[in-house]
């Protein structure tokens, strides 16, 4: 499973894009880079560790999580995930 | 009631210029105007309403040309630096009204002038020098043919640093359709083609210097206002540190990954492959050398970049979103320093980057599909050409071969070549960098946008892919008309204050009102205060009818043709079903036309265009 990073997200992981373990969940997912990237960790959760963090924009495959199952969405190998904190511009 | 309409916000003095005749008068703000189209774009539509004949030629010495500012333009707000240009805009058509930040707006105010009305034609090229209370036309025959920088530059080691310079570039001064209005050489008022109506009348620039102050109507509560909603837009991920660290360039492969991003004249879909090549991350790490902001504003999106060597070589301001997209995926370029050269060109050479790579994309597509004869080229075109496609900005700029062609913009060039299908733009104004057939709602603004192909008259990417103020899913037709009228209405009434739409990211109604409320010392409710952007939305909507313009509706491509890949595969814009329900949330008719019923809850109802 290929997850992509932008804007500040990739300073923190310090790469563009890496390969994650699947099947998981979402959640799993975040918490999987949160440990990997430790300054993920208040960033992608909230402080229970089981919700979004406020602040970013997730989609998988171009979808929006909140048009898929939200945190609970399940991924598989061939799923491409974008994380990135909010943005706008235009 | 005008009698009891605080100046709050204002000067309360407008400048009218007869170019014909070389006069100038000095006239009392009409307030009531002023109370009820709040400023700017609204009061600015109102005024050039009042006077000029829908019909008119926007290039003929008959049509009118309006500099207007808000009432919240150089004051503490946020980002108060705004100030819109307004005239019948000549690309277009329609009612055009360009908006514009840096400080020359402020500056106005400063010197005492919260408008400017330019009227008739010079003999021959002059400028409007303003310092303070000497107001003169003085002759432009030295800065005629300038580029925007060298009169800038120019005027500036004649007259002094401290004045603010809105210019035309020979662009506009040959009535190039899409010539802006630069000021401080980067800062556009760009769409539509104000900068050749500027440039019919013999008028060069506009120099001004100010040393007044401007009040507000209850300054404790101006300020305490003001100060709430900074501490918004502080604290905001994307006023607060997104916008200055990435400018609006960020959007580049977010988009992408939604597939809304349009290929080659959008004739390939909506997912470009080097997305990432022209992206706001790119620009960071490869030509930016710092970010830069306007009057009053804290969020600072402006780029100053430079390419230090190469065929692409330069410096320069930009690009935002918009031209990093037409410049690039649009025109299948993913060279970013081809991409930086070709928007400088737009600076120096005062052309809009949207309608400009959308032409030059709209070009490459006749050209490959054999509609465009080789006698005419200057040399084979192909999407993805990068040096031909910065080759063709210099010679629109220049007004050399070809380039008179891509002067006209992209539906009366691809007109001329018996395609005009195939020209990416709504009322003949270029479509911006987002595809209405992944993201639904933005269809639907771009057809029913009040200038032509426009995203910012109700930017619905705000809710369709970045989830501010909430999220709506880009593929479906559901609740877009409500809210799209909502958002253009905000927009309407945020440009018409003289603030940045881009505070609206961060801060809402509340805020806008909270501070317009307390600069003119008004005790309208906030839905009051909205009804005046509905108001300016309507006005917008009769000038058009009144003027001819063609019904709402999208470019074949989009309608009909299904995306070929991405999240989005299969979609066309569904306009027809929202279009028939964003009519019913207007309360005009099915054709779409504003009702009587509509115009009187409007006040509008008496108006004669």
């Amino acid at each position: 499973m290929k997850v992509k990073f932008f804007a500040t997200y990739r300073a923190i992981a310090g790469c563009e894009s890496f390969d994650a373990p699947a099947p998981c969940t979402m959640l799993e997912l975040l918490q999987y880079c949160s440990k990997k990237w430790p300054k993920f960790r208040d960033l992608l959760l909230d402080k229970s560790g089981r919700q979004l963090g406020p602040d970013l924009i997730i989609m998988v495959n171009g979808r929006h999580i909140q048009h898929l199952d939200g945190i609970n969405t399940k991924l598989t190998d061939e799923d491409v995930v974008a994380i990135t904190p909010q943005m706008a511009g235009g | 009631m005008a009698d009891n309409i605080s100046q709050g916000g204002w000067t309360g003095t407008i400048l009218r210029v007869n170019l014909t005749r070389g006069t100038i008068k000095r006239e009392p703000l009409n307030m009531q105007d002023a109370h009820d189209y709040v400023g700017a774009r609204g009061l600015g539509t109102k005024m050039y309403c009042d006077e000029v004949d829908p019909k008119v030629n926007p290039l003929s010495p008959k049509n009118k040309l309006i500099f207007m500012t808000g009432p919240l333009t150089g004051t503490f707000a946020t980002s108060g630096g705004r100030y819109e240009v307004v005239s019948k805009a000549p690309l277009t058509g329609t009612i055009g009204a360009a908006n514009s930040g840096g400080h020359f707006g402020p500056e106005l105010k400063f010197a005492g002038y919260d408008g400017i009305i330019f009227e008739g034609k010079a003999k021959e090229p002059v400028y409007l020098y303003i310092n303070d209370d000497v107001v003169e036309l003085r002759s432009a025959k030295k800065y005629w043919g300038k580029s925007v920088p060298v009169t800038t530059d120019k005027m500036q080691e004649d007259l002094g640093k401290e004045f603010r310079i809105a210019t035309i570039a020979p662009t506009g001064e040959r009535g190039v359709l899409f010539a802006t209005i630069m000021n401080e050489k980067n800062r556009a008022a760009g769409r539509g083609g104000m900068g050749a109506v500027m440039g019919s009348k013999n008028l060069k620039a506009i120099a001004v210097h100010g040393t007044g102050d401007i009040k507000v109507a209850r300054p404790e509560k101006f300020l305490k206002e003001v100060t709430k909603a900074r501490k918004m837009l502080m604290e905001h991920p994307v006023c607060g540190e997104g916008l200055a660290a990435f400018g609006t360039e960020i959007l580049v492969n977010i988009v992408n990954e939604v597939g809304g991003l349009p290929v080659n004249n959008a004739r390939d879909g909506s997912s470009f492959d080097k997305a990432n090549n022209i992206s706001g991350e790119m620009l960071a790490e490869t030509y930016l050398v710092k970010n830069q902001g306007c009057f009053g504003c804290s969020m600072a999106c402006g780029r100053v970049t430079k390419v230090p060597q190469g065929i692409f070589e330069g410096k320069g301001e930009g690009p935002e979103y918009e031209a990093g997209w037409s410049f690039g995926a649009a025109c299948g370029v993913d060279d970013i320093a081809a991409v930086l050269k070709a928007n400088w060109l737009c600076n120096e050479y005062g052309m809009d980057p949207i309608t400009l790579g959308s032409t030059i994309a709209c070009a490459y597509e006749l050209y490959e599909m054999g509609a465009i004869p080789e006698a005419d080229v200057p040399f084979p075109f192909a999407f993805g050409d990068a040096e031909g496609m910065v080759k063709l900005a210099e010679m629109t700029a220049k007004g050399k071969g070809f380039g008179n062609t891509l002067a006209l913009g992209s539906y009366r060039m691809a007109e001329k070549y018996g395609h005009p299908e195939l020209s990416m733009s709504v009322k003949k104004q270029e479509m911006p960098a987002y595809d209405g057939r992944a993201i639904q709602g933005i269809g639907l603004e771009y057809a029913t946008s009040n200038r032509g192909g426009c995203h910012v008259r109700g930017y619905m990417i705000s809710p369709e892919v970045l989830g501010l103020p909430f999220k709506m899913d880009p593929l479906v037709t559901e609740g877009k008309a409500s809210t799209l009228k909502l958002f253009q209405d905000l927009t309407a009434l945020c440009d018409s204050t003289g603030i940045c739409l881009f505070s609206t990211f961060g801060i809402g109604l509340p805020e806008i009102a909270g501070q317009y409320r307390e600069a003119v010392g008004s005790d309208e409710s906030d839905e009051e205060i909205l009804l005046k952007g509905e108001r300016v939305w309507n006005l917008e909507k009769k000038f058009n009818m009144a003027a001819g313009v063609e019904k709402d509706t999208l470019p074949p491509r989009l309608l009909r043709e299904e995306l070929p890949s991405g999240p989005a595969k299969g979609k066309v814009n569904e306009l027809q079903t929202m279009l028939a329900e964003y009519y019913a949330e207007r309360g005009w008719s099915k054709d779409g036309e504003p009702t009587k019923a509509k115009l009187k809850a409007l006040s509008l109802d008496g108006y004669k265009l």
